[in-house]
């Protein structure tokens, strides 16, 4: 049951709903009462993604269309390159699917700025991307998800990694009427090393979903991970983290971190940090928080003469700062840094 | 040479499971299967009144229309409903009667377990032994409750179920299915349905219970289930403590067990239950028979300032599928929960709680110890929820699972969904093996591996030993022992 399937078929029924466990908090079935038009093909002359003008080069998705050269996705051994990826979802009231493979042989080196832009109320988008990691590659996906607040918009990568190999995400968004960022990796252990952040700032009636998979498989394999999020008005915060460590995946280190601030009575936020262990030798642990802003440190700002609104957004600014900070590109990272600072909320 | 002895005997006793004997008594038996008419059959033999039938009745109505779930992260072959005995009994007279009249082979069989019915019994031991009361159930009838009149002249009711309907039917019709309701969960109303017998207990406004109460719960016949179910009600004030206990013979064939327990606190009371499961799990090594432990309990501390606390120590059952819950409506209510969880062998155990958090300034706290050895599996499930009113509600989570083996899992699943800005949860969670830097600390100042690992263990599953009643402790710490023998070497 997912989202493309429906769109594909043409098939409401295919649409998972919140019977479906991995889909609890995130019900697209009572959601969406007929399937749109598919949507129609447009011109790709945009103003600039929120990355600017970062990087080398450019893929563009409209409507769920390539404009460019879809190699850009394909690195041979021992590239390096920087590329945005945008997809754009342009007209209102339609609906469309893609799916991109991103390919690096060993030793090379991509940092992918992604980005899904919804310019136009009510459509439904599928994007789906297919990653493989050879020896020694390395990934670093920044992923910043400005939807439309009347968008519905789904969005899962595959990650496969070879030994040694290193992938490193962060999931930013602000989330939409319903979406769904999900990222499932298969991790053979063997020295690959992962990393997956992600922070949500949602507000109005606004809903995001963040949801990991990690699959251990071999020994030797570390995963880290950091989620933040900040939900005020009557937003809604999903987390759901699974990692997994399969048999014999010994001297594992998998370290899982979900915190939530609710910034107003009618905030919402679900959690399910996920734990499933079948090795003995390992080292897991999650840690997991929902609550308010610290009064204390509201006060203790406040009484330096920092009203009130200033402080609380200061607060939250530097609570989501951790995941940011955490960013390896340089230009990604002030992007983010940028959008935390616009989209402060509460 | 009493130190070697004494390591002789221990050595002995961690043989095997120890309470897998079987009792020889008459027994009558309904016939086998599941129908309307076993479900009026088991109402008769109750003596029960025509409202208690139509109850049952309607809960078999709602049982047939609905599916067995399968969500757990548990696997089983599944279960032929209609090849089991609901009701057995030892051919005794109904109800209540005096310990000259039961037979001496389920005496004989208590005894053996170390349960005192005799009420001289419980003082034999040390002087200054606290009491406790017991009432035991023996298959799908309660033989017998101890201390009945000491309890009854502080206006304290504990009796069996059946006792209860028939004497406080209208406590029974005022509580009964009011927190677990009959079409709650496919087990639960099965339940509902062809309930036996269990414990039930009223505590009077302002009454402190002067004694623990305990129930003891042994399955002894061949192809049948025990469905017993519990009440107990703590009004305005008063102060309960129930401990509940269970064994089971070693059979090459599963039962099930499917109770309910249902809680209630009103304004001011505070009930602690404590569990101790042993039931029989299976063979180690093939994983045949063994129990299906399938329960719901769930208190509702429906009074401001109620609380209710949930400690159980979970060694036995092939199948361990249970959350004991709790739904705090009351203003600054309190729900605790602690739990040590231990699969070995073949063992697959699903277990955790709920916090529900409905009312104002609630709290709640879990301690869950999960220790999977052998090739078992060992999930802890909880939810911790909070209402839009529930406004200053506060939980605070630490699950902690040991693995020892490679063979074994262990899984962390909880479900945290905050609705208001103004509650605080935390959750932490490790998972880890015993530390090869403390076993090696330990056996350097001359304990064997087998005394290391225990020792280690029980430091682990300390926090929540000492939430134990005294009597439960001492008998937990040596099922702890028990049940983790020759899960290393």
């Amino acid at each position: 049951m997912t989202l493309s399937l429906a769109l594909e078929a043409r098939d409401l029924s295919q649409l998972p709903s919140r019977r479906d466990e991995d889909w609890r908090w995130t019900d697209l079935r009572g959601l969406i009462r007929e399937l749109p038009a598919p949507s129609p093909e447009v011109s790709a002359d945009l103003s600039p993604g929120p990355f600017g003008d970062e990087g080398q080069a450019e893929l563009l998705v409209v409507n769920g269309r390539v404009w460019g050269d879809v190699g850009l996705l394909t690195l041979a051994e021992g590239e390096a390159r920087v590329v945005r990826l945008r997809f754009v979802s342009a007209t209102a009231a339609t609906g469309h699917g893609i799916k991109l493979a991103v390919s690096l042989a060993p030793g090379a080196h991509l940092t992918l700025l992604e980005s899904y832009e919804g310019q136009a109320p009510d459509y439904l988008a599928d994007a789906a991307l297919n990653v493989r990691l050879e020896t020694g590659a390395r990934l670093e996906r920044i992923v910043l998800a400005s939807d439309h607040a009347e968008g519905v918009s789904v969005s899962t990568a595959s990650v496969s990694l070879a030994p040694g190999a290193g992938f490193a995400q962060t999931v930013l968004t602000d989330g939409a009427r319903r979406q769904r960022l999900e990222t499932r990796v298969e991790h053979p252990g063997q020295s690959a090393a992962v990393r997956m952040d992600g922070a949500y700032l949602i507000a109005d009636r606004r809903h995001a979903d963040l949801t990991t998979a990690v699959n251990h498989a071999g020994t030797d394999g570390t995963t880290d991970q950091l989620v933040k999020g900040v939900v005020a008005d009557q937003g809604r915060g999903v987390f759901q983290g699974r990692i997994t460590v399969s048999p014999g995946a010994d001297r594992t280190d998998a370290r899982m971190g979900h915190h939530a601030l609710l910034l107003s009575d009618r905030a919402e936020v679900n959690a399910k940090p996920e734990l499933l262990i079948f090795a003995d030798d390992v080292a897991c642990a999650h840690g997991n928080t929902v609550g308010a802003l610290d009064e204390d440190a509201l006060f203790y700002a406040q009484q330096r003469g920092i009203p009130e609104a200033e402080a609380r957004a200061m607060l939250t600014e530097a609570f989501i700062g951790e995941v940011i900070d955490r960013i390896v590109h340089d230009g990604a990272r002030e992007v983010a840094r940028a959008w935390a600072a616009k989209r402060r909320v509460g | 040479m009493p130190a070697v002895k004494k390591t002789v005997d221990s050595v002995e006793a961690l043989e095997r499971y120890q309470h897998g004997f079987i009792t020889s008594v008459d027994q009558e038996f309904a016939p086998k299967g599941l129908s309307a008419d076993i479900v009026r059959f088991i109402s008769a033999k109750k003596q029960e009144p025509e409202w208690m039938l139509e109850w049952r009745l309607a809960a078999y109505e709602r049982w047939l229309a609905m599916d067995e779930p399968d969500w757990a992260k548990v696997n089983y072959p599944r279960i032929d409903y209609q090849d089991s005995y609901y009701y057995a009994a030892p051919k005794e007279k109904i109800g209540p009667m005096s310990l000259d009249e039961v037979d001496p082979e389920i005496l004989a069989t208590y005894a053996k377990l170390g349960i005192p019915l005799r009420e001289q019994e419980v003082l034999a031991g040390v002087q200054g032994a606290p009491k406790y009361a017991v009432d035991a159930v023996f298959d799908s009838v309660s033989v017998v409750t101890t201390f009945k009149k000491e309890l009854a002249a502080v206006g304290v009711i504990f009796c069996s179920f059946s006792e209860a309907v028939r004497e406080h039917p209208e406590l029974v019709k005022k509580y009964l299915g009011t927190v677990v309701p009959a079409s709650d969960n496919y087990f639960a109303c099965l339940n509902s349905a062809v309930f036996s017998d269990g414990s039930f207990v009223y505590v009077p406004p302002g009454v402190r219970c002067p004694m623990e109460l305990s129930t003891y719960f042994r399955i002894n016949a061949a192809e049948s289930g025990q469905f017993e179910r519990t009440l107990i009600i703590a009004d305005e004030g008063a102060y309960v403590s129930y401990l509940e206990g269970c064994t089971a013979p070693m059979r090459d064939e599963n039962q099930l067990h499917a109770a309910v327990v249902e809680l209630v606190t009103l304004d001011d009371a505070e009930i602690k239950y404590s569990t101790v499961q042993n039931w029989y799990p299976g063979d180690p090594e093939t994983g045949k028979g063994g129990i299906y432990n399938f329960v719901t309990k769930r208190a509702d501390c429906r009074g401001d300032r109620s609380k209710v606390s949930w400690t159980q120590v979970e060694t036995g059952s092939a199948i361990t599928w249970k959350y004991p819950s709790c739904v705090l409506r009351g203003k600054d209510s309190v729900g605790e929960f602690y739990s040590i969880a231990i699969t070995n062998g073949r063992q697959q155990a699903d277990t955790g709680t709920k916090m529900i958090h409905l009312g104002e300034g609630t709290r709640s706290r879990i301690i869950s110890k999960g220790i999977s050895a052998g090739r078992s599996s060992n999930t802890y499930r909880g939810l911790v929820s909070a209402h839009p009113k529930a406004k200053g509600a506060r939980n605070f989570t630490q699950c902690d699972s040991l693995l020892i083996g490679k063979t074994c899992a262990a899984h962390t699943v909880p479900y945290i969904e905050a609705r208001n800005g103004q509650s605080v949860f935390e959750h932490e969670a490790t998972t880890t093996r015993l530390s090869d830097d403390q076993l090696f600390y330990v056996m350097q100042r001359g304990l064997s591996q087998e005394e290391a690992v225990q020792l280690l263990v029980n430091g682990f599953v300390k926090d929540v030993l000492q939430e134990l009643p005294m009597e439960f402790a001492v008998e937990a710490q040596k099922l702890v022992a028990i049940s983790l023998e020759g899960s290393v070497g």
